[in-house]
């Protein structure tokens, strides 16, 4: 392997990780506060993608800057996670929260499959394409390489942008302290006055819009497909448990461990690609199966 | 200003509390007694509405069962629950603060209220910026009472604040609600106690719960 190659697979493995981490970041946050594993994060993320696409293309069908597909992405993201995740948590997993977990997932499994064919009827079969964005970042040479702007500066800065406004978030601010309260006792902050029905939607609806945005800005690099949703969340939910479920900051370092494996394995040993993350996932839980920043006991997010 | 009127509890469908009745006036101090698993607690938190519960319950005239549980407090009604249940995310100053926080109050009148609990629980001032997963759990209780008397300015729910604590430290715990009666004269006071004894010198009517209904409801004979 030349050092060329292992350039590549870096830059590769580190946009991949970025999108990645947006994803299961949300995923993970979702189960830090609600204790809910929400399979229908993978169809949030491939929804996000597809309104993207539709929005950008409008955009630059109807002759405006092609910069403006950047807060297309962004307005995209932000409407399907707070009308379609504000929608499934009033109308479904409001009253669901003290239910079997088992229920749960079943539940969010079958939203899944709904809002899969849902995606069909509105989007079709066909690949969708909207790489504007890229194309008009155009290229950077990083470590002897031409790659792509968007993919090696823009998607890991949007990553770090998230990480560091969700930590600030959860820790200086009024929400974010009572997202913290109700997390470790939803009754001791019921009795101090904490809304706990509206911390569980503020959560869900932030966790969905993190999806989402995961795949608005998956959008200008991946031909939108049907099942991306299905892979998405499969390999989301590998970052989160990888990193212990509720983890935000372990499922940064997980994704960029499991993406830029991935893509080493894409050069070195393209067989076990597919199998790369699991594989991660495998190792880390039988050696710590609470994940690698998972604590024992406390659900802490 | 609280009165129940043949009200029954149940958790999880479990029925605990059955055809409760009483009511408490202002400036009252009222112990409620009993053997663990009589349903001290489950009244508490009856009162702070975490349970099914049927029959009438007001609180300064108001039906209290309509209030969500979450405006409850707002009511100016503060619960320190037996297990102190404190956030272990945030130092102590912050357990203190945080229902004034999520009240949305005023910097002044979160001010006037946290110099009302530094009057009560001098001790807090010097624990403020620790951990609160760190503190032991006598020093915890008094967090609790703290973080409770944020909002309480009608009624005050503690549950069993006596249990488990060292003696030094519930004579420093009782000194401390005498504080707390001295400012706030009018406040109402609920305690639960499995010993009687402990709160007759203290609280001038005690109620006996005996398997999830009232026994006996007596003014104390003040002997001290």
């Amino acid at each position: 392997m030349t050092m060329n190659i292992a350039a590549l697979a870096l830059l590769d493995g580190l946009a991949y990780a970025s999108l990645l981490f947006l994803v299961a970041v949300g995923l993970t946050l979702i189960f830090g506060v609600l204790g809910i594993l929400n399979v229908a994060h993978g169809s949030l993320y491939a929804i996000g993608a597809y309104a993207t696409a539709t929005l950008g293309q409008w955009l630059v069908a109807q002759g405006f800057n092609p910069w403006l597909t950047f807060p297309g992405m962004i307005v995209a993201a932000v409407a399907v996670g707070v009308l379609l995740g504000g929608l499934i948590e009033r109308l479904l997993l409001q009253r669901i929260y003290s239910k079997d977990p088992v229920l749960q997932l079943l539940v969010t499994f079958a939203v899944f499959m709904i809002l899969e064919n849902l995606q069909r009827m509105i989007w079709g079969v066909q690949p969708y394409f909207m790489s504007t964005p890229l194309t008009v970042l155009g290229n950077v040479r990083l470590l002897g390489i031409n790659y792509t702007a968007y993919q090696v500066l823009f998607l890991p800065a949007a990553a770090l942008v998230v990480l560091f406004t969700l930590r600030y978030f959860l820790r200086h601010t009024n929400m974010g302290a009572q997202i913290l309260a109700v997390t470790e006792d939803r009754e001791a902050a019921t009795a101090i006055g904490i809304n706990a029905s509206r911390v569980y939607f503020m959560t869900f609806v932030i966790g969905a819009c993190f999806a989402a945005l995961g795949g608005a800005l998956a959008t200008p690099t991946t031909s939108l497909v049907t099942g991306m949703g299905a892979n998405m969340i499969v390999l989301s939910f590998a970052v989160a448990a990888t990193a212990g479920l509720g983890q935000i900051e372990g499922a940064a370092i997980s994704a960029l461990i499991i993406g830029i494996a991935r893509s080493f394995a894409v050069y070195l040993s393209p067989e076990i690609e597919v199998i790369m993350p699991y594989l991660i996932m495998v190792l880390v839980l039988l050696v710590r199966p609470n994940g690698l920043f998972g604590k024992e006991t406390v659900r802490k997010i | 200003m609280l009165a129940l009127s043949k009200v029954d509890a149940s958790i999880n469908n479990i029925p605990i509390l059955r055809d409760i009745s009483f009511t408490v006036g202002p400036a009252e101090t009222v112990a409620l007694v009993g053997r663990n698993g009589a349903g001290k607690t489950t009244l508490l938190r009856t009162i702070m509405g975490f349970t099914t519960c049927h029959g009438e319950m007001r609180f300064e005239g108001a039906d209290l069962r309509a209030v969500d549980p979450h405006r409850r407090p707002g009511l100016g009604i503060g619960y320190a629950p037996e297990d102190r249940r404190l956030f272990s995310r945030f130092t102590i100053t912050q357990n203190i603060l945080l229902p004034a926080q999520v009240a949305k109050l005023g910097e002044t009148e979160t001010a006037s209220r946290l110099e009302r609990v530094y009057h009560v629980l001098p001790e807090l001032r010097d624990l403020g910026p620790r951990p609160a997963g760190s503190v032991s759990g006598g020093q915890g209780k008094m967090v609790a009472l703290g973080r409770a008397l944020m909002l309480s300015s009608r009624l005050l729910l503690l549950d069993e604040p006596f249990q488990g604590l060292a003696p030094v430290l519930a004579q420093r715990y009782a000194e401390a609600l005498g504080r707390l009666r001295e400012i706030d004269p009018t406040l109402a006071i609920i305690i639960t106690e499995s010993n009687p004894e402990l709160l007759r010198s203290f609280a001038s009517r005690t109620i006996t719960v005996e398997r999830g209904q009232i026994d006996s409801d007596a003014s104390n004979e003040r002997t001290t």
